[in-house]
């Protein structure tokens, strides 16, 4: 059960997303941890643990391509997963390029999510 | 002619003065000049008068034009035409022409024998028809101004009989209050006619009303503006009649307080014609008292129906630009509004699938579902509040009149805007006063506003990379000598350029490489619909700051009707539109 242990953190600024996902990812046994904001994950232990990082792009404060930034500048190499309400495919080339694990438009279902985060958790 | 010649009794001899019935020749003149008959008339029986009065002569009235140079017009019925004729026109001074000498030594001018040997044209075409003398008195007006010459031509060779200085005098008297007082009754007729042109073009009627007779003395386009005969003297009753039924009472309560107590009236009010047609009147009249000391008003009324069905047009096109002006910023908000709506249909969506994943469970997690649920109706609520925001700012509807309080409305307009100004990296700071007192008007077209204010500041900070967008909205009573509501949108953006600042509100200006430039000329419009004004200034740091004012709502505001809508051309089209 390597699944169980994974640690799955989310960081979005809705709180109804953020009811709504882990809840999701915890019928299928993930851990899942959530934050309000970037900072707020980035002070938290959570940051050396997660496995999967469900990211929202635009966020007040730290927006979600600056804590991939952050992240690369402290050498955490953890997938990123971003979610977004505004489809933009030029952001999502660039967050790709840039090594997110994948990007995915609000609303999305559960299949194509939970194929998503297999498929980062395999390559990571 | 027949009262002239029934009148004439005089046949003596030009120098039997006292037979000349010379006070039968004033009364005559005297009746006709009375009567408004031209000039040329009066002077014309004038002349025959005098003709038939002094056998073997024929006399003529030389009239000067208004600078006394010249001769403009002769008028001299027992002369040859032609003689006249040549007459007209020329100088009064020549020193050599009897009628010259007259004038220019306002004294009695006597010729008694029109010489051969003199080059006047004039003086040859006298011999060609036969006369052989003349005599010519100055004209003179009260004040001393010459008026003309009377000239009387014998036609017999003899010299020229003595003529009494004392008739020449009463003759050229009379001739001279016929000029004038033809003159000022031409004159009269002339500004009297003017004013009814004036009138007619400015559709302005006028009128004086006798207070405690209800006396009613009113011009001709008043006749022409309430459709009353012009034959017809004009009464109050006649002018109540045509009010428009529902203008009834304002106009009743008008008038009641003018009999009271004697204020000047500035009203506006509509007409029903016959026809049903509707006019629309504006009433300005002042208070005043007469010899007698009694109260009258004297005043005008103007149809304005022109103007106000033009400014109707006007409105009707300007709701239609604030329309498009709407759909161009809701188009500017595509982006944020997917966003604000497909946050709550991915918890939806997140919530349904967790839900059914808890229910097919075994043993089923009730809890979870029951959760589940409650969050997917919750947010499901929630998207629906975007789409009735949305519905709310950008249907097309035509505005109604309540009390909105701007705090509320500032707050309504910044939930549909938080992630656009996110996506913008806006800072957004609020400074709302408590117990803001509320404004009457259109909320839709208020937040309309408001939301322009809101785009374009953020829109002003685009570029900026060198400080916070830092974005400020304040409201506040204003501290100026009205009482008033204030709203202030402070941005931290490019500022204003002198040259742009008069343009800032001109349709179709516009600064920016997208937009129509007519947010702002539309925002200005709907704010001065609401008898408050919008203006822009620069900040003393970096940026401008857009404000508007609106009047406090009080319980004294007056509710519907022409009356008061009549001053804001908006909601007048709402009064009548809901009327």
């Amino acid at each position: 059960m390597t699944i169980a242990v994974s640690l799955i953190s989310l960081v979005d600024d809705d709180q109804s997303v953020r009811e709504s996902l882990p809840d999701l990812l915890r019928q299928f046994g993930y851990t899942v941890r959530a934050f309000a904001a970037a900072h707020a994950f980035l002070e938290s232990d959570a940051v050396e643990q997660t496995r999967c990082l469900i990211l929202d792009v635009a966020m007040p404060g730290m927006s979600g391509p600056d804590l991939q930034q952050e992240l690369a500048r402290r050498g955490l190499r953890i997938p990123i997963i971003f979610i977004t309400a505004q489809s933009n495919e030029t952001l999502r080339a660039k967050l790709l390029a840039q090594g997110a694990a994948d990007f995915l438009v609000k609303p999305f279902d559960d299949t194509v999510f939970l194929e998503a985060l297999k498929k980062a958790l395999r390559e990571s | 002619m027949n009262e002239i010649n029934a009148s004439l009794s005089i046949h003596e001899p030009v120098t039997a003065c006292s037979g000349l019935g010379i006070a039968h020749v004033g009364a005559m003149i005297g009746g006709l000049i009375h009567r408004g008959r031209s000039l040329s008339t009066v002077l014309n029986n004038l002349c025959k008068l005098i003709d038939a009065a002094t056998q073997g002569h024929s006399s003529s009235v030389l009239l000067f034009d208004r600078t006394h140079t010249r001769i403009r017009h002769v008028i001299g019925p027992g002369l040859p035409p032609a003689y006249n004729a040549l007459l007209e026109g020329r100088p009064v001074n020549c020193d050599k022409w009897p009628p010259g000498a007259a004038a220019d030594d306002k004294a009695e001018a006597i010729v008694s024998r029109l010489m051969a040997d003199t080059l006047q044209e004039g003086t040859l075409l006298s011999l060609v028809y036969g006369l052989k003398s003349c005599r010519c008195w100055p004209i003179g007006s009260l004040s001393g101004e010459s008026l003309g010459i009377l000239a009387i031509y014998q036609h017999e060779t003899n010299s020229a009989a003595p003529f009494h200085p004392a008739l020449a005098r009463q003759l050229t008297d009379i001739a001279s209050i016929a000029i004038e007082r033809t003159r000022s009754h031409e004159a009269l007729k002339r500004s009297e006619a003017l004013l009814a042109k004036a009138q007619r073009l400015s559709s302005t009627g006028s009128f004086c009303w006798q207070v405690a007779t209800n006396e009613i003395t009113s011009s001709e386009e008043l006749h022409r503006i309430f459709e009353i005969d012009q034959a017809v003297p004009v009464t109050l009753e006649q002018m109540a009649t045509r009010v428009h039924p529902e203008d009834v009472p304002m106009v009743r309560a008008m008038f009641e307080r003018a009999r009271s107590d004697g204020s000047d009236l500035d009203y506006k009010h509509r007409l029903q014609m016959p026809d049903r047609s509707v006019k629309y009147l504006r009433v300005v009249a002042n208070a005043a008292r007469d010899q007698d000391g009694q109260l009258e008003y004297i005043g005008a009324i103007q149809d304005v129906t022109q103007r106000r069905l033009g400014e109707q047009a006007l409105d009707k096109l300007r709701s239609e630009l604030a329309h498009v002006a709407r759909v161009t910023s809701l188009s500017a908000l595509t982006a944020s509004i997917a966003h604000e709506v497909n946050q709550p249909l991915l918890g939806i969506i997140t919530n349904a699938s967790t839900c059914r994943r808890a229910l097919a469970a075994d043993p089923p997690d009730l809890d979870c579902a029951r959760e589940t649920t409650r969050r997917a109706i919750r947010d499901c609520q929630r998207a629906s509040d975007v789409i009735s925001r949305l519905r709310a700012l950008f249907a097309k509807k035509s505005c109604t009149t309540e009390l909105v309080d701007l705090n509320e409305a500032t707050r309504e307009v910044i939930a549909l805007l938080t992630s656009e100004l996110q996506r913008r990296g806006t800072t957004l700071h609020l400074d709302l006063a408590d117990d803001l007192p509320a404004v009457k008007g259109d909320r839709v077209q208020l937040q309309q506003v408001i939301l322009n204010l809101l785009l374009n500041a953020a829109e002003a900070m685009n570029a900026i990379d060198d400080r916070p967008r830092q974005l400020t909205i304040s409201t506040g009573r204003d501290e100026g000598e009205c009482e008033c509501v204030r709203l202030s949108v402070k941005d931290a953006g490019v500022g204003l350029e002198p040259k742009d600042v008069d343009r800032l509100f001109d349709a179709f200006y516009t600064t920016k490489s997208s937009g129509m430039g007519i947010g702002l000329s539309v925002s200005r419009s709907i704010v001065e619909c609401h008898r408050g004004r919008l203006w822009a200034q620069a900040n003393k740091g970096p940026g401008a700051t857009f404000s508007f004012s609106l009047p406090q709502a009080s319980e004294s505001t007056p509710h519907g009707g022409y009356l008061s809508a009549s001053r804001n051309p908006a909601l007048a089209e709402c009064a009548v539109e809901n009327s």
